[in-house]
């Protein structure tokens, strides 16, 4: 028992052991000092490195359905988020700031008569306009699904006074209850508190995967013709024109084969029903662009003989019905290796028969 | 005539000088603080000398202060060493103290709220300095304080303390136990994660089961609030961390201590005669006095513990926060608190009601009544081997039970949800999947399979056995059905496959898929013909996924174990053309660049 003599029999050993502990615990407590500021640093980036995981998770299985497993968006569906129009970037930002420096030194050579100068300066702009020209040609592709080069910042066009952060949490947490009216599904509040099924620390996490899309300045004008679908303006019906008499749409509860003697009464046309399938009003595209998404549009008339009306349920079925049908009533049947419930179902109140008749012929179009 | 109307410290100064005035100021105050010892007196204890005035100032301490009159004055020398106490009982003392204070400080950071309460232990992580020091320190503490005390209540048992006249001595020491246990229990809902959660969840469970049913029911609506753990439940856990159960200690620490003074520190069995109690009667010989012995040696152990404590969590240990606590998602192999498994444990056994409420409180109330059943005089081991074996089966019985209780033992889950929750899994109890700590850049971008590993059918050519095997799933069904699951159902948008040899630098990511190739093939008869996909992808700057999935020929399984044919090989399940059915199931994780997963240390 040296040691219990050592430590325990006499007083001095127990002092001294008892003030070098001591001592040990403020130096330790003073190196965590020193330290304490680097660690809170790197445990906060450590944090918002695993939210983005879990955000990137959740936008998988709660999200990636409309705006698209890329975040690019499905057209005619929901609006991009790796888009470089909702982190407000502006490629034409460095043309036009040297046109406005141009244009006010412009005026004022004007003022003092230097002709030579305005001569320079009207050539010099003319070259920034054949700049941007060619960098709005480039856009062509983005611009056709939405983007207006004049109005590059989604947060400035919307009036948004807060931060890009609170935009696309608060927009997540409450939702669009008006977005029916210009998307085919409103987009829902997410929020439990709003009656969704996300917990606050959720909706965080997401937003903080969505702003991990952020490029800063490295955008590219591949970035934005990556998108496929950019935001909708929805616009107040009263100041809409108002056209001739239109035609009544299918209906929701039509059932197919009252649909089916509609549809005889009209001749489609496949290069409007092109128009319609591959625009932004139906937006059928978006999804059926890729097979991971949805049956794709290669090949659609060949399955639709080759496959489909092989199944039993389609005993006596016409390809023009199966399509009609699956457009109309897309609950009637879904092809297996998807999920049931993804296509909207309010096709019916959105198209005529003889839009209808327009995009199963161009469906038609499709292989066979 | 006084300086000032009354007489003041100035007259002294007046009257003696400046220094003399001052020093026997200071003198006069050590002395009320100490209660009887001047500053002289202190020196001289604490030099070792004996006092040199009369009656011994070092004892008044013990006669008129507040804290040093439930302390004895001196002790026997037999009791002062390291056995037989080991200062375990001193160190429970001190661990109560010890957890108040590092819980009064957490307690300002803290809303028991399940809106805010994730939020809190965040800031407190992020933004509060000090605060992951003092979150590490408590929790940390609150371990140690469940092992101290139960080694308290070892030692007393088998030095025979508890026996006459301390049996009512040991009943408080065991209600104290349970207290300590109970606390550190419902102090484990509270960061409001995961596995506070599924581990108060486990615990409370319990509790519902309670016999008969209306009770049960009933007692598990009080302490959790409602059918789940909700607000409620953790403002209820709450309040019994810090007000109810933290009361109870008190009051029972106060009891215990006086026990403790009215009876003094039981001597070493061998010290005195079998049925006699010697410890009140210390012959001056014998004696220590608390002042200065005791103390610095107490005050010691505190420096000491608190050092160790300190040193821990300043290097090797971190108190656990997982993900948010959620009440739909049950993580694979939850537990109960290491010091709970025993219970976990037994109800593996069987009967909820029987193994999980009657058999703890078999076990609660035997260790009460301990003292009562033996009566027996003598503390010398030599005469209590019945006492002795008995305890040692017990001990035994604990650590078997709190083995069975490891979610290794007994849990029943499908061999290839337990590879990938063993390859992907988030950090908890001190573990992770063993992909996830794999640096961010040597996960690289790519499709990697562990057929790489299974190339004696190419001559151990990887290039031909990759060739072949992206060349089968570009012609096969599987390869569309493969596709088809990992784009709908997991969200991976991949539209072909294209397996490469594993980067040569990327030696982690190598090691990492190399165990996942061993892992699938120790389960032929339930996983036959297994392999492995793992897929990194790039879905952001700074963020990358991996997808693992496994493929195998599917065997029929009755009740979680697959069925044997005569010669001991699985029964393939087959189609309506005769062909093996492949099974596929996949998970995936996100690994940003900045997520810092190490591997625990010492794992």
């Amino acid at each position: 028992m040296k040691l219990n003599r050592l430590i325990f029999e006499r007083i001095d050993h127990r002092i001294l052991v008892g003030t070098v502990s001591f001592l040990a615990i403020m130096v330790l407590v003073g190196w965590i000092w020193i330290n304490e500021n680097a660690r809170m640093a790197a445990f906060e980036a450590q944090y918002l490195a695993r939210s983005i995981e879990r955000g990137a998770e959740l936008y998988g299985s709660s999200c990636s359905s409309c705006h698209g497993v890329d975040g690019r968006g499905a057209l005619g569906v929901a609006p991009a988020l790796d888009n470089p129009s909702l982190f407000g970037h502006d490629f034409l930002a460095e043309i036009n700031a040297q046109v406005n420096t141009l244009s006010t030194e412009r005026t004022a050579a004007e003022a003092q008569g230097n002709t030579t100068r305005v001569a320079e300066i009207d050539t010099q702009l003319a070259d920034l306009q054949s700049q941007s020209d060619a960098l709005v040609a480039q856009m062509q592709s983005a611009v056709n699904v939405g983007y207006d080069p004049a109005a590059p910042n989604r947060l400035v066009d919307l009036g948004w006074g807060s931060t890009l952060h609170n935009f696309v949490y608060s927009t997540m947490a409450s939702g669009r209850p008006v977005s029916e009216s210009y998307w085919p599904q409103p987009m829902p509040a997410w929020a439990q508190a709003n009656g969704g099924s996300l917990r606050p620390d959720q909706l965080e996490d997401i937003t903080n995967f969505i702003l991990n899309w952020d490029r800063g300045d490295d955008w590219t004008i591949e970035d934005l013709n990556a998108v496929r679908q950019f935001a909708i303006y929805p616009i107040n019906p009263a100041t809409v024109p108002t056209g001739g008499q239109q035609d009544p749409p299918v209906g929701l509860d039509t059932s197919i084969d009252e649909i089916m003697i509609g549809l005889a009464e009209v001749t489609g046309d496949p290069q409007v029903g092109d128009q319609l399938y591959n625009g932004v009003v139906f937006g059928c595209a978006g999804c059926h662009i890729s097979a991971a998404v949805a049956p794709p549009i290669e090949g659609t008339w060949t399955r639709v003989i080759n496959e489909r009306l092989l199944e039993p349920q389609f005993a006596g079925y016409t390809g023009e019905q199966y399509l009609a049908e699956s457009i109309t009533h897309p609950g009637a049947f879904t092809v297996p290796g998807y999920l049931a419930g993804v296509m909207p179902t309010n096709f019916g109140e959105r198209t005529t028969f003889q839009q209808l008749a327009d995009m199963i012929a161009y469906l038609k179009t499709q292989d066979q | 005539m006084s300086v000032l109307p009354f007489p003041s410290f100035l007259d002294d100064v007046k009257e003696k000088g400046l220094k003399r005035a001052a020093l026997e100021g200071v003198n006069e105050v050590v002395e009320r603080i100490t209660v009887g010892m001047n500053v002289q007196d202190i020196r001289e204890a604490l030099r070792g000398e004996p006092a040199s005035r009369k009656p011994n100032p070092r004892l008044q301490p013990h006669a008129d202060g507040f804290w040093l009159h439930m302390r004895p004055s001196y002790f026997n020398r037999s009791v002062t060493g390291l056995y037989p106490t080991f200062r375990l009982g001193w160190l429970s003392t001190y661990f109560v103290f010890f957890e108040t204070l590092t819980g009064i400080f957490l307690m300002i950071w803290y809303t028991p709220s399940p809106e805010v309460a994730y939020a809190n232990m965040l800031n407190i992580m992020s933004n509060v300095p000090f605060g992951q020091f003092v979150r590490d320190l408590h929790r940390l503490g609150a371990e140690a304080m469940v092992l101290i005390v139960f080694l308290h209540m070892l030692r007393t048992f088998f030095t025979g303390s508890y026996k006459k006249p301390r049996q009512f001595t040991w009943f408080t020491g065991v209600i104290l136990l349970i207290c300590t246990m109970f606390l550190s229990f419902s102090g484990y809902l509270l960061p409001w994660d995961q596995l506070a959660l599924w581990a108060v969840t486990i615990g409370a469970s319990m509790i519902e089961a309670s016999p008969p049913p209306v009770v049960g029911t009933n007692l598990n609506l009080l302490l959790r609030g409602g059918p789940d753990i909700g607000a409620n439940g953790l403002l209820r856990f709450y309040l019994l961390h810090v007000l109810a159960v933290p009361a109870v200690l008190f009051i029972f620490t106060g009891v215990h201590y006086y026990k403790v003074i009215i009876h003094g520190h039981s001597l070493p069995p061998a010290a005195e005669n079998i049925g006699e109690d010697t410890a009140k009667r210390v012959p001056l010989d014998k004696r220590v006095y608390f002042i200065p012995d005791i103390l610095t040696s107490e005050i010691m152990w505190i420096g000491v513990t608190t050092l160790i404590l300190v040193v821990l969590v300043t290097w090797f240990f971190h108190a656990p926060l997982e993900a948010h606590a959620d009440n739909q998602v049950t993580p694979l192999g939850t537990t109960a608190p290491w010091y709970f498994l025993w219970i976990q444990g037994a109800l593996k056994l069987g009967d909820k009601v029987l193994w999980g409420i009657i058999f703890p409180t078999i076990v609660i109330v035997f260790l009460l009544v301990i003292p009562y059943i033996d009566v027996t005089k003598s503390r010398r081991f030599a005469h209590r081997r019945f006492a002795l074996s008995v305890a040692f089966v017990l001990l035994s019985l604990l650590v078997f039970f709190s083995y069975m209780g490891l979610p290794e033992f007994g849990v029943k889950t499908s061999a290839d949800s337990e590879i990938l929750h063993e390859m992907l899994m988030e950090p908890a109890h001190n573990h992770m999947g063993t992909l996830r700590p794999i640096p961010y850049d040597q996960l690289v971008v790519g499709q990697f399979t562990t057929a790489q590993f299974e190339t004696n059918e190419f001559g151990g050519d990887i290039g031909t056995a990759l060739d072949s095997l992206n060349s089968e799933l570009a012609e096969s069904d599987l390869g569309a059905t493969l596709l088809s699951y990992l784009s709908i159902t997991q969200h991976l948008p991949i539209t072909s496959f294209n397996f490469v040899p594993i980067p040569a630098d990327a030696t982690e990511l190598y090691d990492g898929i190399s165990v996942l190739a061993h892992d699938i093939t120790q389960h032929p008869a339930e996983m036959p013909n297994a392999w492995s996909a793992v897929i990194v992808t790039q879905p952001q700057a700074g963020l990358k996924r991996v997808d693992v999935v496994i493929i195998w020929d599917e065997v029929e399984i009755e009740a979680g174990v697959p069925v044997l044919d005569e010669n001991g090989n699985p029964v393939f399940v087959l189609d309506e053309n005769g062909e093996r059915i492949q099974r596929i199931n996949g998970d995936y994780m996100y690994i940003h660049a900045d997520s810092q997963y190490f591997p625990a240390p010492g794992a």
